[in-house]
């Protein structure tokens, strides 16, 4: 269906450009992102930076713009990998032994890591 | 490239088949390097069975060990390894591939009208991919120190640290994997692109939308497996801390990841064999399937549901209380469109004019099995219930009542229904239903008295056990030698059918789909030598009698 | 493909022709292929994003710890290397189906030298890190050694090395993939109407960028706020 559609180098090309630039605005919020703004959050942060930048390179450099199927499937895949994200995020958070197991040592309990594997 | 799609030959003469590179003079040759569909079919059937009897014989082995407590064959090192072999052989090598690779290929493109799946070339990759990986799997027996002892399961940290040849076993998994993912990827297409023209989704046979929800599951869920796989593999190599207590990783997670493919894996099996069932129940009633949108949407469903339940797995194993509670619930939901399903086909069958040949007697045997199966896995859905039961024989026995009883039972009904398809020849009917039979029986002699002695207690994975479970294991083995009997007879009639049956014709049994429409039974290589018009509904009987003909030269109705 | 395939047609009831499709020279269905492909590497990659978050919020001053210890410098140089070379590649799939085969060859060995720059800066980064005993097998990695790193650390850096290592397997591929390219068009087979090769190979690579889009933030970034290296976090 691509093979002999007539398309003009130099007008595409304005488009490829366009994101390259957006692309590398996104960088650059990336890096100053943790020192000038939502520092408490950078994690989600740059999780959303980093989600609109794939947005851009989904949309225009892989042209998934106006393909149906491939966009379902895509979206199904995605929606896929959430789920699994939520279910297995939440059931460590919710995990009823974790202040006295071993692997959830946090900060303030003081554990000595040099002889954590000798002690069970 | 351009031989021959009208000269009538067999797709199974010497010569007939295109390469995937050069023009091999040797017959063995010309099917090692094949890219036909249905060749590529054959050879995955072939495969396949051999693994399964190697693993039925170790499961006999078993069987024998389990005959009187205490050891008889195994020490309980050499027991574990001996029921890791046959659980990896039965689902990585067997059941895995199993009908999508046998039936999705020899089958599917017939009933779409297809003259081959939309890569060939990478189908035959995709099967020598296969071979590969089994080859790894099974040099692990003699390499190293033995093959795995971890159970089918690679349970963290007990693979990590177990000494025998889990890596092998792990590298072998993961190639098979990508041979099942690359299968699922070409059947995707070819269902998306190659129907033939007027065919559209609710048009399909039923069996193609096993093949497509399916090859979903293939697609999706084998890679978290795979990649799963990957980091315990680097886990053992490079000690990176993943799923190690030791290091702060959780096992819990590995088991999570695990089960993320394998509770749909249970569905990958087990919805193309549903596929088989409703193609041969409304062929052997005589009478349209009743609800196919129902079942079709049903498969679609259970795939997509089947990916939201594993954590049924986890029921013991420390997951939290609010994600048990979560998962039981929605367990409970897979049985709603598998409950639909059965009710459209005794819908179907009601009224119908039943007829009792060979391949429905195994799709009525199933009917009955296969409920069990099904009801006692809602059974062990609910935790309480679980916390008693899980790793007991009573959850062996469900897994088997619903994959052999299930999917491996659907498997034989569609190598007896396709047969002629197939060889184009009839195998012996009256021999065939009596390897039923024994089949049948020896089946639920061996596998129901484990439900009792699992119900009381006897756990899974123990080589040894408390006198009181003897009578049970020993019911269990007359019912194996029973099985296995009836095992060896039927493929003997199914192989005597092969070399000396008589001609079968295009369309022994009266069925609609396509497949019953090529123009010489076996098909020739490119199939249907003209691609039909697809106007009508899979299955349209009237008084009986199938109500779309064709004239076999343009493939036009005449009806 | 040496000659034209040509598509059968059927004939339905009231004489009206259709294509049949046929598997031959099915551009759609290649691209099709080739997405379906790229879910299950989503699919892989989404599960290891999966473990890293999970032990994220099992040992999340750990890994702000590590994170902040990375070389933020080479990191950062790589992704913008990383983005120039997907609009190489794009414009060299342009200049493909615009009929500039010429130019096309040219973009894609721009390619692949700056997937090669990314892959030297990746040594030296890793060459950097092993050389302060931060490395897969080394000391610091391991538990229960007077070196050990604390659990979050040891995982965080396990992940880092797996996932920065199979993601630099995938350019390693690609680059293999963009030289046969080369080949397949010095040699005829791919040419302005006929590139689905060329297309696909393309798509894989903006996914090889995509990938590093999350690889990027999820190691180098999360702990990038903490210039003390966590210390003042402690509670
Ligand atoms: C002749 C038929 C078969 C017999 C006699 C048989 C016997 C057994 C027995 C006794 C066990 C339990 C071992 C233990 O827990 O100590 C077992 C486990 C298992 N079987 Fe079968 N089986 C047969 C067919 C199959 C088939 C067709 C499949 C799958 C397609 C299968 C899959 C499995 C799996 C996955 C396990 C679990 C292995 C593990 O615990 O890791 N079996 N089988
Ligand atoms: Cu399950």
């Amino acid at each position: 269906m691509d093979t002999n559609t007539h398309i003009n180098y130099e007008e595409q090309k304005v488009g490829y450009y366009k994101v390259l630039v957006g692309l590398l605005l996104l960088t650059t919020l990336t890096f100053v992102q943790p020192h000038m703004f939502f520092e408490s959050y950078t994690f989600v942060t740059q999780l959303m930076i980093g989600a609109l930048k794939a947005w851009m390179i989904l949309m225009y450099y892989m042209h998934l713009k106006g393909e149906k199927l491939i966009g379902w499937t895509v979206a199904f895949s995605l929606v896929l990998v959430v789920f699994f994200f939520l279910v297995v995020i939440a059931d460590v958070n919710s995990f009823q032994f974790k202040d006295v197991s071993h692997i959830t040592s946090q900060p303030h309990i003081d554990v000595d890591y040099h002889h954590a594997s000798h002690e069970e | 490239m351009s031989n021959s799609s009208n000269s009538g030959k067999s797709y199974l003469e010497a010569g007939e088949t295109h390469y995937a590179i050069g023009h091999p003079k040797s017959v063995f040759m010309q099917w090692m390097l094949t890219i036909d569909h249905k060749r590529i079919g054959l050879m995955y059937a072939a495969v396949i069975f051999v693994f399964f009897f190697v693993a039925v014989l170790v499961a006999l082995s078993i069987r024998i060990e389990l005959f009187a407590p205490g050891a008889q064959l195994f020490d309980g090192d050499s027991y574990n390894q001996a029921f890791t072999l046959h659980g990896v052989i039965m689902i990585f090598l067997f059941i895995i591939p199993g009908v999508p690779a046998v039936f999705g290929n020899i089958i599917m493109p017939l009933m779409i009208g297809a003259k081959d799946v939309s890569f060939p070339r990478l189908n035959w990759f995709t099967f020598w991919l296969y071979i590969f990986g089994a080859l790894i799997a099974l040099s692990s027996l003699w390499t190293g120190n033995g093959f795995a002892d971890t159970g089918w399961t690679f349970y963290a940290p007990y693979s990590l640290n177990t000494n025998t040849n889990v890596i092998t076993t792990l590298v072998a998994a993961f190639v098979l994997g990508m041979a099942s993912i690359l299968t699922g990827l070409n059947f995707l297409v070819t269902i998306h692109r190659l129907r033939a023209p007027g065919m559209d989704f609710f048009k399909m046979p039923l069996f193609v939308w096993g093949i497509y929800a399916t090859a979903w599951i293939q697609l999706l869920a084998t890679p978290v497996v795979g990649i799963t796989l990957i980091l315990a593999l680097l886990e053992k190599m490079f000690g990176i801390g993943i799923f190690d207590p030791s290091k702060g990783g959780d096992p819990v997670l590995f088991e999570h990841l695990f089960w993320i493919y394998s509770h749909p894996a249970v569905y990958l099996m087990i919805l193309p064999a549903f596929g088989i069932m409703s193609e041969i129940i409304p062929v052997f009633s005589r009478r349209e399937v009743f609800g196919y949108r129902t079942i079709a949407l049903s498969s679609a469903s259970i795939a997509g549901i089947g990916y939201l339940v594993w954590g049924h797995h986890l029921f013991t194993s420390g997951m939290s209380d609010l994600a048990k509670t979560v998962f039981s619930f929605l367990t409970f939901f897979v049985a709603i469109p598998t409950g639909v399903k059965f009710y459209d086909w005794v819908a179907t069958m009601y009224k119908g004019k039943i007829i009792l040949t060979t391949p429905m007697l195994w799709a009525l045997g199933t009917m009955i099995t296969f409920v069990i199966g099904g009801l006692t896995g809602v059974t062990i859905a609910m935790i309480g219930a679980d916390i008693h039961l899980q790793d007991t024989y009573y959850t062996v026995a469900h897994f088997h009542y619903a994959m052999l009883g299930g999917v491996v039972f659907l498997l034989f009904a569609g190598l007896h229904y396709w047969f002629p398809v197939m060889f184009g020849k009839m195998y012996d009917e009256k021999k065939a239903k009596i390897a039923f039979y024994l089949n049948f029986v020896g089946f639920n002699v061996l596998w129901f008295p484990m439900f009792i002695a699992g119900y009381q207690g006897m756990p899974r994975r123990y080589f040894d056990y408390l006198p009181e479970f003897q009578i049970y294991h020993q019911i269990s083995f007359f019912g194996a030698l029973i099985f296995i009997s009836g095992l060896a007879y039927m493929f003997y009639v199914l192989i005597q059918g092969m070399k000396h049956g008589k001609p079968s014709g295009t369309n022994p049994w009266h069925a609609t789909t396509l497949e019953w429409h090529l123009p010489s039974s076996p098909p020739p290589l490119e199939n249907h030598s003209k691609v039909p018009y697809v106007d009508f509904r899979p299955y349209e009987y009237h008084h009986g009698e199938p109500v779309v003909k064709f004239d076999y030269k343009t493939m036009k109705r005449i009806d | 493909m040496s000659h034209e395939y040509v598509p059968e047609i059927a004939v339905d009831r009231d004489g009206k022709k259709h294509e049949v499709q046929g598997w031959q020279g099915d551009f759609y269905g290649g691209k099709l292929g080739f997405w379906l492909f790229m879910l299950t590497e989503v699919m892989m990659f989404g599960a290891m994003f999966l473990v890293l978050t999970y032990y994220y919020s099992l040992h999340t001053q750990d890994f702000l710890d590590a994170s902040a210890h990375l070389n933020r410098l080479l990191g950062g140089t790589n992704t913008v290397v990383l983005l120039f070379s997907a609009l190489t590649m794009g414009l060299g799939l342009l200049k493909m189906r615009t009929g500039d085969v010429k130019g096309a060859k040219t973009m894609i060995w721009a390619t692949i030298i700056l997937a090669t720059l990314f892959l030297g800066i990746k040594g030296v980064e890793w060459t950097e890190e092993y050389t302060h005993g931060v490395f897969l097998g080394l000391d610091a990695l391991q538990s229960g050694n007077e070196h050990s790193r604390p659990f979050g650390q040891i995982l965080f850096y396990g992940m880092y090395f797996t996932m920065t290592g199979l993601h630099g397997f995938h350019i390693i591929i690609g680059i293999g993939l963009m030289i046969w390219l080369v080949k397949r068009i010095d040699a005829g087979k791919v040419s302005p109407h006929h590139h689905i090769l060329h297309f696909n190979i393309a798509l894989y690579w903006d996914l090889v960028h995509l990938i590093w889009v999350f690889v990027f933030p999820y190691f180098y970034m999360i702990g990038a706020g903490d210039v003390t290296g966590g210390a003042i976090h402690g509670h």
